[in-house]
């Protein structure tokens, strides 16, 4: 008989534990920094900077899983964002907020159906393909909108801030997010995504569509980074053709603190929730320890990739 | 027909120099076809200016690239910058000072590519997210530095070898880089380094296993592909005289491209 | 109704200008086991994708129970009763063995997801109905996890998930160990009982002989020969398949007293102890014994890529203590492994630099000239009778047997004093085995010392003078003279294991 592994060697191999570890510091350290931090309006405020990363962040994660990567999610994100601002005002009233958001939920999709369909269709290779996608999404973000500006009802942020059937719309969302994701992690798709991401050739033998498998998860992906970008004018209460920016690397360096392995196949997405948060509280640590402006983005990046070495070095991949 | 097609894939998978020569004039063609004037003599020697600098640099991604492990460098540009910024401030427009300069670009260089060699290989951080990092703190770093004002100044010496003819009408930095691709192609094939770089990009244990140091190879490589990104920081800052931030954030997305269309068209 | 399970006839199939298979014929009856026979390259993979519908073919029929073939790929032929279990394992690593044995095929719970606790069940169940083969297999194991031979079973269990009718091995056994091929042939045999057909392609002769009902032998393409197992004889099948006579070698052994080239004394590391040994130049030693015994290691150890922590090593009267590879075979030793994809080839590179490699190591310097590296090869290159079209040409140009002729060539080009190989002719054909091991006797009678090991016993016992039986990381018997025989080796081998 094979023996069960030890405990702690069943944590090690657990792709999530090192980012509960993670996070429980990051709480305590910005707890400590941050003397209201468990006030529910502060946390709330905190969830709402947090979700759109942790949203675009789970798409990204899907994608990885399958073997594959998105660097045109931030560009995503700016063109749904300057779509939807532009025909809301364009149309007008609630009727257009909702044209909007259908449109930029549709031209996420499509991005990532494209973005697919170059990968697994014509068998492009990922990183530079999307690279390339996404200076293309860009540049029809400021076709759309050259600047920064437009501006939605004052009822789209209320609804984001406020409180629906008793409970606070941020949790919901959250809560609809996880519980997603749940489902869609016991599904055949999820296993089938797992199949092509580690070990493509075999899932091909085993008579999986693995073409359709891999462009699903890109077309996931954008579909993730739209809802995202509905999600920031309801923070930001306007349209920027240039903030999908930074969301790109967040992405990805969430996944990977998530314990999603960059080689496809293992990791959990809901891993990439949790990576989405570390770097949240990375971020609100270096604000609330008063480090000087110019010096922010140093301590971030250093901090990230200690972060990075201590979850690659602690978590193995099997096989 | 499709025997045409395979023959002709042998040729350019046997001469991948060849197949990106061809490339690049079928390019230009193209791009004088679309706009008439394009392919004349100045503009040519203008575009190959910034294709030299832009060379040298995706020569030391392709060398990194080439080493396999995923390994890929998205710190090309910022590094150039952080050259570029030494560089000015150490010659502050002394000729004399341009030597000294030269060497401490390269050293920046290697020193960089250290930082992100000591995080993908004993950290065992992916490439890909390790050297984007790098540039997000090295940008920092500049940011720090420079206080976002432009500073440090190239010397006439260095200004002259990149942006005036130097030999038969062409700019010197043009010779530089004929010069290295001819020395890296070279060192590719017919050095024993060159052997053990393709091997160990190839198949890292069947290259261990046949007596290459693999961990040894991977360190030159790097070491390397940070000389020539300092080089092309130093080349940046005589092109363009002085640096401010961001100034080569456009060589990072180039030189993958131009290392993934060399490598594309030598496999097919 | 057709007695015929499965018949294929008049099969064409063409890679641009290769043709692959050519107007060949198989017929598969019903409850038989069938052995298909040809050397690496002979079309018998493409036949067989052909008949599993994996591949399309440009002519000719096959017919299922009768009916005409219209698989649309892989899953649909799982899905039309034949099943294949492939050499390039289809398993997914980071997935359990119950989730890679219902792949594609999960069971339906609420809501469109997997009913976790039906694909245990089916798991457990179809563990515990093979007997032997999968005794102890944890459907919760993560494939990743297990050794290859165990993976090798769960694609075995893979195959037989969906009940099909008729199962492709194609070179099931060749990770296997004896015992473990041994619960392979009664599995094969209950199968056979419940009247599924079986394909059987292997190398090794003694399994064909003692498994197969009818042979069919493949050459270039097309069918040669169809025999009933029980009226042929080895040699039988073997000139077939080469097409031509074929003389069986004789291995003459020398008395050998020259003074030792390598010798060990108390070697130990991991799970190595106590190992002793003097190995005089001009000898063959065999390493035996069952699988995941301590031979690898002890291979590795030599060559410095696995740690020794006690004990000495003298080659040729100096203190041999390697840091690496690199300082093994600069002190003239070479090392060469079965496992061509992972510790071999390199895919993509040329012949000549897949061939230069361990020369250029052991010798060191500056400059690798091509020219000159090719000329110093051209002696070897037609001693190893390796069939290529040009030494540029990539790796992935060559058969199989030709790839790893290219990579032995590697070893053999750099000169060594000591030979080590790693199961050197895993699955590569009767052919290709017989003229690496015709070199490496060349090898012998020039003064170099081979340290062989290999999973097929009787390739030990042809080509060795002595065989050292290991288990659990030690040597427990020493064979050689009469006693080199099949049955002494595999009691020596059993006798002691806990």
């Amino acid at each position: 008989m094979i023996a069960r592994p030890g405990l702690m060697t069943r944590l090690r191999r657990n792709p999530i534990s090192l980012a509960v570890a993670l996070l429980v510091v990051l709480i305590v350290v910005n707890a400590l920094l941050q003397r209201n931090f468990f006030k529910p309006g502060i946390m709330l405020s905190n969830l709402t900077t947090f979700l759109p990363l942790m949203m675009i962040a789970v798409g990204q994660a899907f994608v990885v899983k399958g073997g594959s990567i998105d660097l045109s999610l931030g560009a995503i994100v700016s063109l749904v964002n300057v779509v939807v601002v532009v025909i809301a005002e364009r149309v007008g009233g609630t009727g257009g907020v909702f044209m909007g958001m259908a449109a930029g939920v549709a031209a996420g999709l499509a991005c990532g159906l494209v973005n697919g369909i170059l990968i697994a269709g014509v068998r492009l290779q990922a990183i530079m393909t999307t690279f390339a996608t996404s200076i293309v999404i860009g540049g029809l973000a400021l076709r759309v909108l050259p600047q920064a500006g437009g501006a939605l009802p004052a009822a789209y942020y209320i609804t984001y801030g406020g409180w629906v059937v008793g409970l606070p719309f941020v949790l919901i969302v959250l809560g609809v997010l996880v519980g997603a994701i749940g489902w869609v992690g016991r599904s055949a798709f999820h296993t089938h995504l797992t199949a092509v991401g580690a070990n493509r050739q075999g899932a091909y033998q085993t008579g999986l569509p693995v073409a359709r498998i891999r462009i699903m998860s890109h077309v996931i992906a954008g579909g993730m980074a739209a809802v995202a970008a509905l999600w920031i004018p309801g923070v930001t209460g306007a349209g920027d053709p240039l903030m999908g920016q930074a969301f790109t690397l967040g992405s990805v360096s969430a996944v990977v603190l998530g314990g999603i392995a960059l080689s496809g196949g293992w990791g959990y997405v809901l891993g990439a929730v949790l990576g989405g948060a570390i770097l949240g509280f990375i971020n609100n640590i270096i604000f609330f320890a008063n480090i000087p402006y110019q010096f922010q983005s140093i301590v971030q990046g250093v901090i990230i990739l200690l972060a990075l070495a201590a979850g690659i070095f602690v978590s193995r991949k099997p096989g | 027909m499709t025997d045409v097609m395979s023959r002709t894939r042998v040729l350019l998978a046997e001469n991948p120099v060849l197949a990106i020569v061809i490339g690049t004039l079928l390019m230009l063609a193209a791009d004088e076809a679309i706009a008439p004037g394009f392919a004349s003599a100045r503009q040519i020697s203008g575009q190959l200016t910034v294709a030299a600098i832009l060379g040298i640099v995706a020569a030391g991604q392709g060398l990194v690239i080439l080493s396999g492990r995923e390994g890929i460098d998205l710190s090309v540009a910022s590094v150039m910058s952080l050259a570029a910024l030494t560089v000015g401030n150490v010659m502050g427009g002394d000729n004399a000072l341009t030597l000294p300069a030269l060497g401490v670009s390269l050293a920046v260089g290697v020193s960089a590519r250290m930082f992100n060699g000591l995080g993908v290989a004993v950290l065992r951080i992916p490439p890909l997210v390790m050297t984007l990092r790098t540039a997000g703190v090295i940008t920092g770093l500049l940011v720090v530095l420079t206080q976002g004002q432009t500073s440090g100044a190239a010397s006439p010496l260095l200004q002259g070898f990149i942006g005036q003819p130097f030999l038969l009408g062409l700019p010197g930095i043009l010779w530089v880089w004929v010069v290295l691709i001819a020395g890296i192609h070279l060192m590719l094939t017919s050095t024993r380094f060159g052997f053990n770089l393709y091997a160990v990009g190839s198949n890292d244990l069947a290259a261990e296993l046949s007596g290459v140091r693999v961990r040894w190879t991977r360190i030159v490589t790097y070491g390397l592909s940070g000389l020539f990104s300092g080089f092309g920081g130093f080349c940046l800052l005589g092109y363009t005289g002085t640096v401010s931030v961001g100034a080569s954030e456009q060589y990072i997305l180039p030189s993958v491209i131009a290392v993934v269309i060399g490598r594309a068209w030598s496999w097919w | 109704m057709t007695n015929l399970a499965l018949s294929a006839s008049g099969i064409t199939k063409r890679f641009g200008a290769l043709v692959a298979v050519e107007d060949c014929a198989f017929d598969l009856a019903r409850g038989e086991v069938h052995a298909l026979l040809g050397s690496n390259g002979c079309g018998k993979s493409t036949l067989c994708k052909v008949m599993a519908g994996t591949l399309a073919a440009d002519a000719g029929t096959v017919l299922l129970d009768g009916h005409p073939t219209t698989f649309r790929g892989p899953l649909d032929a799982r899905r039309g009763g034949i099943a294949t279990v492939y050499q390039e394992l289809s398993l997914i690593p980071t997935l359990t063995v119950a989730a890679n044995i219902a792949l594609g095929t999960e069971p339906a719970g609420r809501l469109g997801t997997v009913d976790r606790a039906a694909l245990r069940t089916r798991a457990e169940a179809l563990i515990g109905s093979v007997g032997a083969l999968a005794a102890g297999l944890d459907p919760d194991a993560l494939v990743g996890d297990l050794p290859i031979d165990r993976q090798q079973i769960v694609e075995i269990l893979k195959a037989l998930a969906m009940a099909p009718r008729v199962i492709l091995f194609d070179e099931s056994t060749s990770s296997l160990d004896r015992a473990q091929v041994d619960a392979f042939f009664a599995l094969v045999r209950r199968l056979q009982s419940e009247t599924v057909s079986i394909i059987f392609i292997s190398h090794r002769m003694q399994e064909i002989f003692a498994i197969a009902d009818r042979v069919t032998v493949m050459r270039n393409g097309t069918r040669v020969g169809k025999r009933v197992t029980a009226e042929t004889t080895r040699d039988d099948l073997v000139s077939l398949m080469v097409g031509g006579r074929h003389e069986r070698g004789t291995r003459v052994r020398r008395d050998n007293d020259a003074a030792a080239v390598l010798q060990l004394q108390a070697l130990g590391g991991g799970r190595l102890s106590g190992i002793t040994v003097a190995l005089r130049p001009g000898e063959v030693l065999g390493l035996g014994g069952l699988h995941g015994q301590g031979r690898s290691e002890f291979l590795l150890s030599l060559f410095g890529a696995f740690p020794v922590t006690s004990g000495q090593m003298m080659l040729a009267g100096q203190p041999h203590a390697p840091r690496g590879p690199n300082d093994a075979i600069r002190a003239g030793l070479a090392y060469v492994s079965g496992d061509r994809g992972r510790a071999g080839a390199l895919h993509g590179r040329p012949i000549l630099e897949n061939m230069a490699l361990a020369t250029l190591s052991r010798r060191g310097g500056f400059l690798a000239r091509r020219g000159a590296l090719a000329e110093g090869l051209t002696g070897l290159i037609d001693r190893l009778k390796l069939k290529f079209g040009k030494l540029s040409h990539p790796i992935g140009t060559l058969s199989g047997g030709n790839q790893q002729k290219a990579i032995l060539g590697r070893a053999l080009a750099a000169g060594p004093r000591v030979l080590l190989l790693d199961d050197p002719t895993k699955g590569i054909d009767v052919r290709a085995k017989e003229d690496l091991y015709a070199l490496i006797r060349e090898l012998g009678a020039q003064g170099a010392a081979v340290i062989l090991y290999s999973s097929e016993d009787h390739e030990l016992l042809e080509n060795a003078d002595r065989v050292l039986v290991f288990n659990g990381g030690q040597v427990v018997e020493e064979l050689s003279g009469d006693r080199l025989t099949e049955f002494d080796l595999y009691s020596a081998a059993l006798r002691s294991a806990a």
